[in-house]
């Protein structure tokens, strides 16, 4: 049996983080959680997930952009698969925030809350290239 | 934007050199800088670079008259304490270039401690007002705040629900009976339902303290049409309701912001849905007349009673014992009315019981 994949999950609502992680296991998926964005980019180095899940929306606005810039300028971190997820509508208002050129890419932006099927799927087509 | 401990500057500008000299002697004594000039067009240049205070104007010049200068300046600079110099014969200039936007008048002839008074009172008036303007300022801003913190607040714990509901779907699905599914199922639409209010009720907030995005272009209403009946298409199918356009060649365009425009017919197209029997029909049609782009709405649906009509548009009013297919949040009819009108358009509703009911916005061209 091969091992399963790791994936790593960065979120502020310790609730949304277990909600998440009974979904992946579900789905095959070894699941590590991190409550703050600090922990995470630790984690990243540590753990070595075969893709990493961020809220956009911790602590502070766009704390979860901080987060995406630490993990690919981080060793091990530029070709990690990332999944950007948040509750904010990305468009009218809050346009200003989507990524731009500059911002590191991230490889799906998913909105939250996320049917459990679909985030599987998303995570097995970024994860299976590997 | 001058800082309070810098010497306050003040701007004098008078024909009579005598009162230039007497002003400037009275005014440096008191600590305050002072610029001079005989002429009112070179006074408005001097107050829009070296931005003074206060200026001191006199009525009755040679080239430009003071009243020219009250007027440019209060416009230009509406935090500028603008005070009239006026001989005894001319109160009523006073007294209308007040009306222009000057602050105070000192008759002709005035004594230095009669000069300082209205320099000083001036000069109190410019740091409340200055004062007053941070702190609505930051009223609005805290006000934006809190209407971005209330809603992160409320989405975030629903978000979680609706999250841990997919997981027990995830986890337990296949333990549970059909029943117990479409209970999920219920719930799920019930937080939905929940979520758009809150959207709504944040949008409704956004309009009425001004900060919601809008971007004013010139629009196209057959654009604006098409993007809410595509979106709207599959809803209608779902229905099997037929939806048809009717556009007018050579339509004007009209000045808006796109994104509200396509979600305010989209949510009115919602409504016929929600109130339209299968098999009936929507119709979108827009047309023109020598003021307005019109767009009309109509639906073959169940129609609104004449006495419940003039109340649609209030926040959560329903008609009651109306065959809903499903609880809208209540505020979409508001958030509609509440577009059209911050775009200048007007939104109208005419029905009838058992025939249909047809929506009305009209754009200024």
């Amino acid at each position: 049996m091969t091992a399963k994949k790791r994936i790593l999950l960065i979120d502020d609502d310790k609730d949304f983080l277990m909600a998440t992680k009974f979904i992946l296991e579900k789905g095959g998926y070894e699941v590590f959680l991190a409550e703050d964005g600090k922990t995470g980019v630790e984690m990243v180095k540590t753990v070595k997930p075969n893709c990493a899940i961020v809220d956009m929306m911790m602590e502070t606005w766009g704390e979860g952009f901080n987060v995406v810039t630490k993990v690919r300028s981080s060793e091990g971190g530029k070709e990690l698969p990332l999944i950007i997820l948040s509750a904010v509508d990305l468009q009218g208002p809050y346009q200003s925030y989507e990524p731009s050129d500059e911002f590191p890419k991230v490889n799906m932006v998913l909105h939250k809350p996320i049917k459990g099927d679909d985030l599987v799927r998303y995570i097995e087509q970024l994860t299976s290239s590997e | 934007m001058e800082t309070r401990n810098e010497t306050p500057l003040i701007l004098i500008i008078d024909d009579e050199e005598s009162i230039r000299d007497g002003c400037t002697q009275a005014l440096e004594k008191s600590g305050y800088s002072v610029i001079t000039t005989a002429d009112g067009r070179d006074g408005i240049q001097i107050a829009r670079e070296k931005k003074p205070v206060i200026v001191f104007v006199d009525l009755k010049m040679p080239s430009i008259s003071g009243m020219e200068v009250i007027d440019i300046l209060s416009q230009e600079h509406p935090h500028m304490v603008l005070v009239v110099i006026t001989g005894y014969a001319s109160i009523v200039s006073a007294v209308e270039a007040m009306k222009k936007g000057a602050y105070d008048y000192l008759p002709k002839p005035f004594s230095p401690d009669q000069l300082r008074a209205v320099t000083k009172r001036g000069l109190d008036h410019h740091r409340l007002t200055l004062e007053a303007h941070r702190l609505r300022e930051e009223k609005e801003q805290m006000q934006r705040s809190f209407i971005t913190f209330v809603s992160h607040e409320m989405r975030s714990p629903l978000v979680t629900i609706q999250q841990y509901m997919e997981a027990l779907k995830a986890v337990a699905g296949q333990c549970l009976t059909p029943e117990g599914l479409n209970m999920l199922e219920r719930c799920d639409q019930r937080i939905s339902g929940l979520h758009n209010l809150i959207e709504h009720w944040m949008d409704i907030s956004r309009i009425e303290n001004g900060s919601f995005a809008q971007n004013r272009e010139l629009l196209d209403p057959r654009t604006v049409i098409r993007q809410s009946v595509d979106e709207m298409r599959p809803a209608c199918e779902r229905r099997d309701l037929v939806l048809r356009t009717n556009l007018t060649e050579d339509l004007p365009t009209f000045v808006g912001d796109e994104e509200s425009i396509v979600r305010v017919l989209s949510n009115i197209i919602g409504n016929a849905i929600k109130y339209t029997p299968s098999g009936g029909h929507i119709d979108v049609a827009a047309d023109c007349d020598d003021h307005y782009v019109i767009i009309t709405i109509t639906d073959s649906g169940s129609g609104i009673p004449a006495d419940k009509l003039p109340f649609i548009f209030e926040p959560f009013y329903r008609v009651k014992g109306k065959a809903e297919r499903e609880h809208g949040s209540g505020l979409g009819l508001t958030f509609c009315r509440k577009i059209v009108e911050a775009h200048n358009g007007m939104i109208d509703v005419e029905s009838e019981e058992g025939k249909g009911t047809t929506f009305l916005l009209r754009f200024p061209r």
